[in-house]
């Protein structure tokens, strides 16, 4: 094919994603409708996920006021900010809840989507951008778990790391060292030590949240020139407008959200849910705390790994990765009730792990 | 003797007579024990006489019931600061608004026709004293000032003695004229309950804070229609004036709260020098102890074989603790043989640190949970919360020339047997896993 034809192509093909024609109030916010039927509830999966976003950047700006990324004063400025900050104590354990929740909205958020075929064309984009979102927000969560700088924060990043130079053992001659290497620069030094708080502190407060914004502003907008996908076969029995029936009705869901996350954030400290006391600063000396566990949105890939050898969760997760991307096209004549099907038994997947991973984990292992 | 019977016998008569007066008119005239609203008669001048007079007088009257009632916790509530100041100022400011008020009602009352042909003697009486009164309270407020604080120690041990049947005189015998007018007055006001419209008091229509709309209308077809209409919205405008304020109260709320949280997080602690100073020192600690590690794990990359111990620091039943290749704390020996036992110290249960003396049976204790080691093979005893051995740790001997002379794998047989007096010139050495030395 010659060059202007397919240059020809991708202009259409980005044409039909991104409607220029459609680029304007009347027709993003006035004339958008949203499907009422049984998987409604779906839709406002991405909100929720979206408001928890919101309080994340919120409160994580307050935190910057006080927390100080250096390995002698990261632990003691989050004690300080624990317990001498006035409402300290609060803004960060709304700021780890909101995370979780977060992490949850945005797995159930995917799950639906999926269900629901809401990556048929032309919502391609749309599907792609979210699976990115997906990564950056677990890449909050890896990077994030670091700051605190305790034994657990500090070990099982140490522990995370490990499994990237693991992989060098499966790879031929001179490749084997590479996967090292790549730790290495992920670390900054040969160590987990200050060059590695240093950057996922960037990584955290500043490339990361870049990223997201960058993402989500296609997401969106893609979200609203298509508008909300049908969602099941056949017409559904009725439709509500977006603005200002549905908005208002997600922001009834918004304010509930945070009611949730005040009350949680103000009664039940995010840590008490760990069964074990390893907050203490990061000791080198100390032993690598026994039990030692990612946080529960890691589960599901996480006692897989202790379970089965490397090389079967690397070509797993591969795997994953590349029908996660390709999903709009692998599952393009896929109807909606193998779907919902496949989200179910994906959706028990990941609640059974991240239940009782760790009984699995011992009927196994003993 | 005149001051006996007004601040003693007044008193009493006037609450006998109000008790059996109320009783029996409630009894046999209930339905005169209202204010006998003239709103039908003229509602314009009224709606600016009785809401600032009903409003104000409302507003002082439980002020002096709370202090009447509660004078404990009232005066602890006005020891804070500016407490008083705000509750003399509400005060004062409410009997203004009750004058106001109760002067537009009686200037209406005598200018208006209609109005007049409905009053009775009795009304100008009462609309009289009442304005004295409210008069005498706010002249007394600003007269001898602070009256909410000096009220509880004076006037209310008065009123308790009274309600208690011990009454005693000595707390109002010297109160100035003034106040001792606004207290008769009181008791006269008490006195005419039962037989003016004041008497409506008794009968505060609460309901009508949340009973529906009622319409009185003429029953005619039309009107009923009209009734309805009027109905419909005036429901509707209860609603959404019920849900606005519930909206409006409930964002104040959070937005006080919000803000209230929010301003003090960027206002931010302001620990005392001795805080900060703690802080500092702890901080030093803690760069002191990452500096140390970061040489330990240097070391520990650098080289292959780290120094244990001499090897005549080495004891048969007393361990010496050192740090491994993994960062983890380890256990040296000096087994029977006279060679070494070079053992891993981290627990296989929960990761403690294991004891470093040998009991009877040559095991070490881990006293977290209580497992006991055999250090030869690493077994943890039969029953115990561990499971599996202490893993060894690979060794070597070097003597005082530099030269390995001895050496153990995990899990092979030791290399070299050196003489005693070698052994004594002897280091331990632990070796880098999967290192062959030379």
């Amino acid at each position: 094919m010659k060059l202007p034809k397919q240059l020809q192509r991708i202009e259409e093909y980005l044409a039909e994603r991104f409607p220029v024609e459609k680029m304007n109030y009347a027709s993003m916010v006035k004339k958008k409708e949203v499907p009422v039927h049984r998987l409604s509830w779906g839709y406002y999966m991405g909100g929720l996920a979206l408001f928890f976003f919101m309080v994340q950047v919120v409160t994580g700006l307050m935190l910057l006021f006080y927390y100080q990324p250096t390995v002698s004063d990261a632990h003691a400025s989050v004690e300080y900010i624990t317990n001498h900050v006035p409402g300290g104590a609060l803004v960060r354990n709304i700021h780890s809840w909101a995370s979780s929740l977060m992490i949850a909205s945005v797995m159930v958020h995917l799950l639906t989507a999926f269900a629901m075929k809401a990556f048929s064309k032309p919502r391609e984009i749309t599907w792609v951008t979210g699976v990115a979102l997906l990564g950056i927000t677990f890449a909050f969560g890896f990077t994030g778990y670091l700051l605190p700088w305790h034994q657990i924060a500090v070990n099982a990043t140490k522990i995370g790391l490990q499994t990237v130079e693991e992989v060098g053992q499966y790879l031929p001659g001179q490749m084997t060292a590479w996967p090292a290497a790549i730790k290495e620069i992920i670390q900054g030094e040969a160590s987990v030590g200050q060059a590695t708080l240093s950057r996922f502190f960037a990584l955290h407060v500043i490339i990361l949240p870049l990223g997201i914004l960058a993402t989500l502003g296609i997401h969106l907008l893609s979200v609203q020139l298509h508008g909300m996908s049908q969602g099941i076969d056949g017409q559904p029995k009725r439709l509500e407008k977006f603005f200002p029936t549905f908005f208002l009705k997600d922001l009834r869901v918004w304010g509930v959200a945070f009611m949730a996350l005040f009350v949680l954030g103000l009664c039940l400290p995010f840590e008490s849910l760990f069964s074990y006391p390893l907050f203490e600063p990061f000791n080198p000396k100390g032993s690598t705390p026994d039990g030692i566990k990612p946080e529960w949105y890691f589960f599901w890939v996480y006692y897989p790994l202790e379970l089965l050898p490397l090389w079967v969760i690397m070509l797993g997760s591969a795997l994953l990765g590349g029908v996660l991307v390709g999903t709009p096209w692998i599952f393009r004549n896929t109807s909606r009730r193998t779907l919902v099907i496949l989200a179910i038994a994906a959706g028990a997947y990941l609640v059974v792990m991240t239940l009782f991973g760790e009984q699995i984990y011992h009927l196994f292992k003993g | 003797m005149i001051d006996a019977f007004l601040f003693v016998g007044l008193p009493y008569l006037a609450i006998v007579v109000a008790i059996v007066g109320c009783v029996w008119r409630s009894r046999h005239e209930r339905f005169t024990m209202s204010a006998r609203s003239s709103q039908f008669l003229e509602d314009r001048q009224l709606l600016f006489g009785s809401a600032p007079w009903h409003i104000g007088v409302i507003v002082v009257l439980l002020g002096h019931l709370v202090a009447f009632v509660l004078p404990k916790v009232w005066s602890s509530i006005l020891t804070a600061p500016g407490a008083l100041l705000a509750v003399e100022t509400v005060g004062v400011a409410s009997s203004v608004l009750a004058i106001a008020g109760l002067s537009a009602l009686i200037y209406r009352r005598l200018t208006n026709a209609r109005v007049q042909a409905v009053t009775s003697t009795g009304d100008l009486i009462l609309v009289v004293v009442l304005l004295l009164q409210v008069i005498l309270g706010m002249m007394s407020a600003l007269h001898f000032r602070h009256g909410a604080a000096w009220s509880t120690g004076t006037v209310v041990p008065y009123f308790w003695g009274l309600l208690t049947l011990s009454p005693d005189m000595t707390y109002v015998a010297d109160f100035p004229m003034l106040f001792k007018l606004h207290i008769i007055g009181a008791w006269v006001l008490v006195l005419l309950l039962p037989f003016t419209r004041l008497m409506h008091v008794l009968a505060v229509p609460f309901a009508y804070l949340w009973r529906a709309p009622q319409i009185v209308v003429w029953n005619t077809t039309r009107r009923r229609r009209q009734a309805v209409q009027a109905t419909v919205a005036s429901e509707s405008r209860r609603a959404f004036l019920k849900g606005a304020a519930g909206v409006a109260g409930a964002t104040g709320l959070m937005a006080m709260g919000v803000s209230e949280k929010t301003v003090n997080f960027f206002k931010g602690p302001r620990p005392d020098a001795e805080a900060e100073a703690d802080l500092l020192q702890k901080k030093l600690e803690r760069l002191q102890i990452t500096a140390q590690e970061r040489a330990y794990e240097l070391e520990r990359q650098r080289n292959d074989m780290i120094l244990v111990a001499r090897y005549a620091e080495l004891s048969e039943n007393k361990g010496k603790y050192f740090i491994d290749y993994q960062m983890q704390p380890g256990l040296a020996f000096k087994g029977q043989d006279g060679l070494p036992i070079v053992i891993s110290a981290k627990c296989t249960h929960l990761g403690c640190t294991v004891g470093s003396d040998l009991d009877a049976q040559g095991r070490v204790l881990c006293p977290c949970h209580i497992s006991f080691f055999d250090i030869r093979t690493g077994k943890p005893n039969e029953g115990a919360p561990a499971r599996t051995p202490l893993p060894a740790i690979a060794w070597a001997l070097v003597d005082a020339a530099g030269k390995v002379v001895a050496s153990r794998k995990p899990g092979q047989p030791i290399q070299g047997r050196p003489a005693a007096e070698v052994l004594a010139q002897c280091s331990l050495y632990i070796t880098k896993p999967g290192r062959d030395l030379a």
